[in-house]
């Protein structure tokens, strides 16, 4: 499994998405993580420091594993010097993720049913005039 | 576990399952292209609560529940969410009342 910076995980799952239309289906998973060993949080906790969680997201096809973390907004000036190098993401892309992420989905998830069935006489008429232009080939 | 024929019922035991276990309950969200099906499940390995779909206005709502859990999860548990479910509750009601009202 790779965790992946915001951006290139959206991309990822584009095309996951993108090559799953004739068959297979995606799973994306939120959880919240601290991103740690359950031995490295029982120290803490015995420790009395505090655990940060974030938002785990991860999204597979079967085959291949990606993901993400969503740091929460209050807290990311802490992690912001270490998100360049770890793959953790800081506070402003937080919402643009979250709404890049919706876009995303939206775009691919079409083969959901609609409640108005006018798409179809649309097509089948978009169907017939293409028809129309294929049987009459011009002749010079 | 059975399918939840109720969405809100669906997000209101999700909420407090989260609530509940926040360190071991999980999100997931399934797409299958080629049947056109949708199904969410939200789960703390004991209890399993899911929801499944195949109409594109479900998918909304859907989007609404990822917010959600984005802000849940990454806030934590006692994150207010006034500001995700407030927008749900008053978008709901006119639809409720009748369709064709949307602006």
């Amino acid at each position: 499994m790779v965790l992946l910076q915001l951006d290139p995980f959206l991309n990822e799952l584009t095309t996951l998405y993108q090559n799953s239309t004739d068959k297979g289906s995606i799973w994306v998973t939120l959880k919240r993580s601290s991103m740690k060993s359950k031995v490295q949080r029982n120290k803490m906790a015995t420790n009395g420091e505090p655990i940060e969680y974030r938002c785990l997201i991860r999204a597979t096809d079967g085959k291949k594993t990606i993901s993400t973390s969503i740091v929460p907004e209050g807290k990311a000036w802490l992690t912001v010097s270490l998100c360049f190098l770890s793959g953790k993401v800081g506070a402003r892309d937080h919402q643009r993720f979250q709404a890049s992420y919706a876009t995303i989905l939206k775009a691919h998830m079409t083969a959901l049913k609609k409640r108005e069935r006018k798409d179809k006489k649309k097509a089948a008429e978009g169907d017939k005039k293409e028809g129309d232009v294929k049987k009459k080939p011009k002749r010079v | 576990m059975v399918y939840m024929a109720s969405w809100d019922e669906f997000v209101d035991r999700s909420v407090q399952l989260f609530r509940a276990d926040p360190d071991s309950t999980r999100y997931v969200m399934k797409y299958r292209h080629c049947d056109g099906k949708l199904v969410l499940k939200v789960t703390d390995n004991k209890e399993c609560l899911k929801f499944k779909t195949d109409q594109a206005q479900e998918a909304k709502k859907m989007e609404k529940l990822n917010n959600l859990f984005f802000t849940l999860m990454s806030r934590g548990p006692e994150a207010d969410l006034s500001e995700v479910t407030g927008k749900e509750q008053t978008e709901a009601q006119p639809g409720k009342k009748g369709r064709g009202r949307k602006q």
